[in-house]
């Protein structure tokens, strides 16, 4: 393609006269020694991008597609993300939601990792119940969206928050499903998410729910490779990784998961502590204290403690904590009946090779004994999706509120070393 | 309730974006080389222009040459000047692979995990099907690809820790052509290796050889696990031999040099040919697999499969074309002859030399090229097109004027 500067020559200079094999030579010159900057300022837009109609193929591919969306107003903002809504410009009815990522003054390291795993696994992984990545293009500013399905009903965290929502077991049942069968895809497709909790389980128009936020999201690693213990909000982080456990699968999100269906069923936090070691001993309080009897090969974990060793002991005596015995459960998730209190209770199990497998956990009896899972058009909506987000909008820039979502730190170390 | 690995392979962006035939592929290439050259012969004759102009410049204001009449028309200067030699879409792919080699090498020096080193191969392959090297030279891509590959697959190093493993490179050179190679790739970070294939294949052969295996079976109903050890500790050493009784722990010798050996080709020459665009995983590793031991794979082949089904059938040429694209790679042979290595070499520094000549001036220094993109970003953030548009046609005329200043307006036509 030519240039516009060869389209239009500049008049030639009156009187100049040069030798054209010397100019040449020179020309040749500065061409060939092209990394020393241009000393000529009437050469220097030619650095800069030579012409629109000469953009990369590639570059032109990611204008196309960028074309097609519209961004609208902002609908909330996350840790690495502000979010937009936004539609097709052919369709203003078919809505997406845009998140752009932000710019992080203190990632120095080029496109952010959140980023490159939230686009790489999203790009694969196609089911109802995991949130559909659209598109992907870049701005000028050389910032990554992402187009994602518009899911506007708030998340799972909302709904049991909202005081002015009535809702039932077989509608837990439901949403508890549709969680399951996220992951069980996730895990499927050798997926971990590592970050699953209330809101990231998002909730579309017609109430499906989908699993978001794959920012933490690795590939299974090969047996012995290891991978940071740093994931996971720590509400919702299993004891394996509290006691700083290296090497570790999907058992990691099914100790989330139980989490997640637990608060559903209480309305409330379910094991919340404001500390990693605060964490483990509500675990504990919960389901007792992990020996090598009840899990071997835990004291070989580096920040395992066996309970003689425990500060505070006296001799003879130990620190072990029973757990909580079964009237409790039953008494505490009236709302799950027996048959989901055995299956939380299997997602819970304090040692990892005991939990319940994604695929075990969909097998389980719960999900065909009664009362039947609601139908989705049926469960109770959040109108106050909405409001939530507003809320969010509120709550500027990395500020979290106390409770929840506190634990970002995660995700900030994971940047460092493993992944 | 599973997920087969061609289920999860049909859903790939890699099937779905980086598949081809092997007819497509090679027009893409052309229609990449084509489009290059062009953008390389105007790019470059545009520059000559310029410096040309410069030179004039240079001469008039140093004011030596000054003198024999105004408007002494300029000897005609497209003529004279040669054209420039660019690259055919065949050298093109010889520069390709060659820049793959050197990643192979440099993943292996740098003690990155298989997956890094291979995603960082074909993240090359991809980038370079719709762009050219002489606009984007492999030196400065592959470092920055390796880099991306780092992230995807979860090695992740500083960017300062990462540029140590390169003589005189900084962090700003690793990450300028970042947004240029996510755009080439379109964002697409996944790639579907063979590699885990292999080993659960392995796995399943170790199980037969130790009568271990509780799979199910297309060789006969009603076979024990003990009676497809029996069958497997008879197979043939060699294709086309007759076969030969087999102790377990020979056998189980036997495996693991035939998981070596096609490991070996899954690290080398699947990497470095168009393996991964023409075939699936499944494909790729049991292929290799077949190279390295025909009789076992054949036997693992008719227990997953009944052997005289059209699938079957179907299969094994599949099978058979992709083994012959592996064997065909220079690696592919341990001990090859050095006089092919020799001439190999030659013939690449002789196209890296001539790349020198016809890489496009416009992309050669991306750290500045990158500069300006943001710079351009931020000048014109808010619209779209129309405000870059008319922000270069600004840029052109004020260095219209500024040269209008420089000679004095053009001369009213006589
Ligand atoms: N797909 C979506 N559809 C509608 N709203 C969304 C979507 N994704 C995110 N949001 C809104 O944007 C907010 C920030 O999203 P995100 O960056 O994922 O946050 P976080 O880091 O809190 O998980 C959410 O709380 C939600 O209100």
């Amino acid at each position: 393609m030519a240039s516009p500067v060869v389209l239009s020559p500049r008049p030639n200079p009156p009187g100049a006269k040069v030798d054209p094999v010397a100019a040449r030579s020179k020309a040749l010159a500065i061409l060939a020694s092209s990394n020393k900057a241009t000393r000529s300022p009437a050469v220097a837009p030619a650095a800069s991008t030579p012409k629109d109609g000469d953009l990369d193929l590639a570059e032109q591919m990611n204008d196309d597609v960028r074309r097609q969306f519209v961004s609208g107003k902002r609908l909330g903002e996350g840790t690495y993300a502000i979010v937009y809504a936004g539609h097709y410009r052919h369709n203003p009815d078919a809505l997406v939601a845009i998140k752009k990522i932000k710019f992080n003054a203190e990632f120095k390291d080029g496109i952010a990792m959140d980023a490159i795993r939230e686009i790489k696994f999203l790009s694969e992984l196609t089911h109802p119940n995991i949130i559909k990545l659209h598109a992907v293009f870049s701005t000028k500013d050389q910032n990554l969206s992402l187009v994602l399905e518009h899911l506007p009903l708030g998340d799972l965290e909302g709904l049991w928050k909202n005081r002015k929502l009535t809702y039932s077991g077989a509608d837990i049942k439901a949403w508890a499903n549709m969680l399951c069968q996220a992951i069980w895809f996730c895990h499927e497709n050798y997926v971990l998410h590592r970050d699953i909790k209330g809101n990231n389980l998002l909730i579309a128009a017609d109430g499906t729910v989908k699993l978001a936020d794959f920012g933490l999201a690795r590939s299974f690693a090969d047996p012995g490779r290891p991978m940071t213990s740093n994931v996971i909000t720590r509400f919702y982080r299993p004891p394996e990784l509290l006691y700083g456990c290296y090497h570790y699968g999907g058992a990691v999100d099914m100790w989330s998961v139980g989490c997640v269906i637990a608060e559903l069923a209480i309305r409330n936090f379910f094991l919340a502590s404001e500390t990693d070691i605060g964490q483990l001993a509500t675990i504990c309080d919960h389901f007792g204290t992990p020996t090598e009897e009840n899990w071997p090969s835990v004291s070989t974990l580096r920040y395992y403690v066996a309970p003689s060793q425990q500060p505070g002991i006296q001799k003879g005596s130990t620190a072990a904590k029973m757990g909580k015995p079964a009237s409790w459960w039953r008494g505490t998730f009236p709302l799950l009946g027996e048959d989901g209190v055995d299956l939380i209770r299997g997602m819970l199990a304090m040692d990892p090779k005991k939990r319940l497998t994604a695929k075990q956990a969909l097998e389980h009896r719960y999900w065909t004994a009664l009362p039947r899972p609601t139908k989705k058009e049926k469960l109770p909506k959040d109108a106050g999706g909405e409001a939530k987000a507003a809320e969010d909008l509120k709550r500027k820039g990395g500020e979290t509120p106390a409770n929840g979502r506190a634990d970002k730190v995660a995700r900030k170390l994971d940047f460092a070393s493993m992944g | 309730m599973k997920l087969s690995e061609d289920d999860i392979y049909r859903t790939s962006t890699q099937f779905n974006h980086w598949s081809f035939t092997t007819q497509q592929l090679a027009a893409q290439r052309l229609k990449t080389n084509m489009q290059a050259t062009e953008r390389v012969k105007a790019n470059v004759a545009r520059q000559r222009a310029q410096r040309l102009q410069q030179a004039e410049s240079d001469s008039l204001s140093s004011g030596v040459e000054n003198g024999s009449g105004a408007n002494t028309p300029l000897p005609d200067r497209s003529s004279d000047v040669k054209e420039v030699d660019c690259l055919t879409a065949e050298e093109e792919l010889m520069i390709v692979d060659e820049f793959c080699e050197r990643a192979l090498a440099l993943g292996a020096h740098c003690q990155f995990p298989t997956e890094v080193t291979a995603s960082c191969v074909q993240f090359l392959r991809r980038f370079y099907l719709y762009n050219s090297p002489m606009t984007y030279h492999g030196q400065n891509i592959s470092r920055t690809a390796m880099f991306l590959a780092c992230k995807t697959e979860n090695a992740h190093q500083s960017v300062e820790t990462f540029a140590t493993n390169f003589s005189k490179t900084t962090a700003e050179q690793i990450l300028a052509p970042e947004y240029v190679i996510v755009q080439g790739l379109r964002f697409q970070f996944d790639v579907k290796h063979p590699f885990r294939g292999l080993k659960g294949g392995h796995l399943e052969l170790v199980e037969m050889a130790r009568g271990s295996y509780e799979g199910p079976n297309n060789i006969e109903d009603g076979m024990t696990s003990a009676d497809l050890q029996a069958r497997m500790l008879t197979l043939p050493r060699k294709a086309h031999e007759p076969s030969a009784k087999t102790s377990m722990q020979d056998m189980e010798k036997r495996l693991t040099s035939a998981y070596g050996f096609a490991s070996h080709i899954l690290k080398n020459a699947a990497l470095l040919t168009d393996a991964y665009f023409l075939y699936t995983p499944s494909h790729i590793w049991l292929s290799s697999h077949l190279l390295a031991d025909e009789p076992l794979t054949l036997f693992y082949l008719s227990i997953k499969l009944p052997s005289h089904s059209p699938l079957y059938i179907k299969l094994l040429s599949t099978l058979r074309s992709c083994a012959a694209l592996l064997s065909s790679h220079r690696t592919f042979n341990a001990q090859r002859s050095p006089d092919v290595d020799a001439k190999h070499k030659a013939r690449v520094k002789q196209l890296i030399e001539k790349l020198k000549s016809c890489r496009d001036p416009d992309k050669v220094d991306l750290v500045k090229l990158n500069q300006a993109q943001k710079r351009d970003a931020v000048e014109g953030e808010g619209g779209f097109d129309e405000s870059k548009a008319k922000r270069r046609k600004v840029e052109r005329e004020t260095y219209q004027k500024e040269s209008d200043n420089f000679w004095g307006p053009e001369l009213p036509k006589a």
